[in-house]
């Protein structure tokens, strides 16, 4: 026995397939494993593609035999959100709608990890069509976080910060239209990026907010998230995706740079905000204060139009939403209503009992705001906040390097405790601007709540096309706090050995 | 002014997503909340800002060579339905049945 998937970080489990010190497909059998003895209580998979990965892992083990070249990440178990496509899998979105759906094709994003030799283990559950900011609105079973099982992961892309917290895999993608990675990244204690808009390409991901979605990776290292951007980058610009940048550099050349001089930003009236609980304000400030003693200089900026983001931000998002969602008609793909008379009634059927209530609820609000006379008064306006947000971050950026704040104003809470739907959307306030201006930002796990116990994240933002250096930051700040490579307590060791 | 139950009922008709009555009250009284919870944004001085509509801004059209490339087969386009008939997805009438729709 070489030892646990748990203490090995993606590189390390790399290197090691590649010296021949344990194969792809121990690994893979290992992740299995892992997979078995817990995902019973995170629930955090919709599928286990077991096939798959034996597969891929023997195509690795037979590459290395053949003296091949391997990939950087050759034999790393990586697992899926469940609204990216992937061959030999179903994407669900976590609907009724595409309950049976088979992949017609591989989703650029997921095609890059494969071919930078990582091991497919599965897909992960999420909020339906990605509405929602806990997984509770999965159409199949909610996921549970693994610090806590009686609380929600976060959302949307919950099955995925789940899975990489439990060790179940040792890294994931999921998928930020409003902080749908860094959220779940940070409730369950790992690190989550979204990259700036335009680095990973969209294509084969299920659309929600065609303007606002990002892809990007979770993992437990910053290093691993690093490792992983460099394989959803490789090939440059996707012609597939016609918002696709060539962003292709090595995010780990300056992981280990120091920060002495650079500059970070804090928001004092973010850090004042009602609802913000104490135990994140003061998780917040003690990162501060890390930052400073790495050399960094904390700089207050301001973001004066950050309170109206959350009205724009739910405006922009349903409109794109209806209109993406439109396509689900039950009549090439999808749940179709039987024994219909008309097409529209076929159609009004089908979207009626494919889709679940939050899904409902953001089409007909994206509806009613695009419709004559009410488009300009809100789809408009939201259009001029967003320059005028955009203009905020300019300025701030011109000022410092990244921007420190909050991921979520709260720890995970339990199953059910928010059930007013515009309560849940104020609880974006921290991630929302982020993606309506297109910049990256990432959520590092900096402690555990003074009164929960809880993981706490702290989010750093940057500048469009800054990955790699909000990375250093990331890095920085994960080299302070001691939460590098943490697997939730209950979990350590249960299966998962090599 | 709040919108009423007939007001959802038509929205629901444009989006064609059918609701029950017990939903069409639910979705009421979502709507309102929600909006509600939009409406600063009228309020907000916007004057000579101009839209932004996308946020990198500079999209240009992605194109190819014209040349012919594999795609996704008859097969593989059809596997997806629920219903298909010969090479086509398969709907019921576009049109009402004797109807004027």
């Amino acid at each position: 026995m070489m030892g646990s998937l748990d203490a090995l970080s993606a590189r390390q489990i790399a290197t090691g397939v590649t010296r021949g010190d344990f194969s792809a497909t121990e690994v893979a059998q290992a992740s299995l494993d892992a997979i078995a003895s817990r995902d019973g209580k995170t629930q955090a998979f919709l599928q286990v593609s077991e096939e798959l990965a034996l597969a891929a892992a023997a195509r690795t083990d037979a590459a290395r035999a053949a003296g091949e070249r391997l990939g950087p990440l050759a034999g790393v178990p990586v697992a899926f959100k469940d609204n990216m496509n992937l061959v030999g899998t179903r994407t669900t979105c976590a609907s009724r709608m595409l309950e049976p759906y088979e992949s017609a094709y591989t989703a650029t994003c997921v095609q890059r990890m494969l071919d930078a030799g990582a091991t497919p283990l599965g897909k992960l559950n999420m909020d339906e069509f990605a509405f929602g900011s806990t997984t509770d609105s999965s159409a199949f079973h909610p996921t549970n976080n693994p610090w806590d099982l009686t609380r929600v992961p976060g959302g949307s892309s919950g099955g995925s910060a789940a899975a990489v917290t439990a060790g179940e895999v040792t890294l994931a993608l999921g998928s930020d239209t409003g902080g749908s990675i860094r959220q779940p990244a940070s409730l369950c204690g790992v690190v989550g990026m979204k990259p700036s808009y335009g680095v990973v390409s969209r294509y084969g991901v299920v659309a929600f907010g065609s303007s606002l979605d990002q892809v990007g990776p979770i993992g437990r290292r910053v290093e691993d998230v690093a490792l992983a951007m460099n394989a959803l980058t490789a090939g440059g610009r996707d012609r597939l995706d016609a918002t696709s940048r060539d962003c292709t550099q090595d995010y780990l050349a300056h992981l280990e740079d120091p920060i002495e001089g650079r500059a970070v930003g804090v928001i004092p009236a973010l850090l004042e905000a009602e609802g913000l609980a104490p135990e994140v304000r003061s998780a917040i400030e003690r990162a501060a204060h890390k930052l400073a003693d790495a050399g960094a200089r904390i700089m207050e900026v301001d973001l004066p139009n950050m309170a109206s983001s959350i009205a724009a931000y739910y405006v922009l998002a349903s409109c794109e939403a209806f209109s993406n969602l439109a396509r689900f008609d039950g009549v090439r793909y999808g749940y179709q209503e039987p024994g219909c008379a008309t097409l529209a009634e076929q159609s009004s059927l089908s979207r009626a009992h494919g889709f679940g209530p939050e899904a409902k609820r953001r089409q007909m609000l994206g509806a009613y705001l695009l419709s004559s006379g009410v488009y300009e008064r809100y789809y408009l306006a939201a259009q001029k906040v967003r320059t005028l947000i955009t203009a905020d971050y300019q300025r701030a950026f011109a000022q410092v390097d990244a921007i420190l704040m909050p991921a979520s104003p709260t720890v995970a809470w339990e199953h059910g405790a928010i059930s007013d739907p515009a309560a849940l959307y104020l609880a974006d306030v921290y991630t929302i601007s982020n993606n309506i201006a297109g910049n990256c930002g990432i959520s590092v796990p900096v402690g555990l709540g003074t009164d929960s116990g809880m993981p706490i994240g702290a989010q750093l933002q940057g500048p469009t096309f800054a990955d790699a250096s909000l990375l250093t930051f990331a890095r920085a700040l994960e080299r302070a706090c001691d939460m590098e490579g943490v697997v939730a307590p209950a979990f350590v060791g249960k299966g998962g050995e090599l | 002014m709040p919108l009423t139950r007939e007001d959802v009922a038509g929205i629901a008709a444009y989006a064609r997503i059918a609701l029950t009555d017990v939903e069409l009250d639910e979705m009421t009284a979502y709507m309102n909340d929600a909006i509600a919870l939009l409406d600063p944004i009228i309020d907000y001085d916007l004057d000579g800002v101009e839209p932004t509509f996308h946020p990198t801004g500079d999209l240009a059209n992605v194109v190819r060579e014209d040349t012919v490339v594999a795609g996704l087969s008859l097969e593989e386009a059809l596997a997806n339905a629920a219903s298909i008939r010969g090479r086509s997805f398969r709907v019921p009438a576009i049109l009402a049945v004797g109807g004027s729709a």
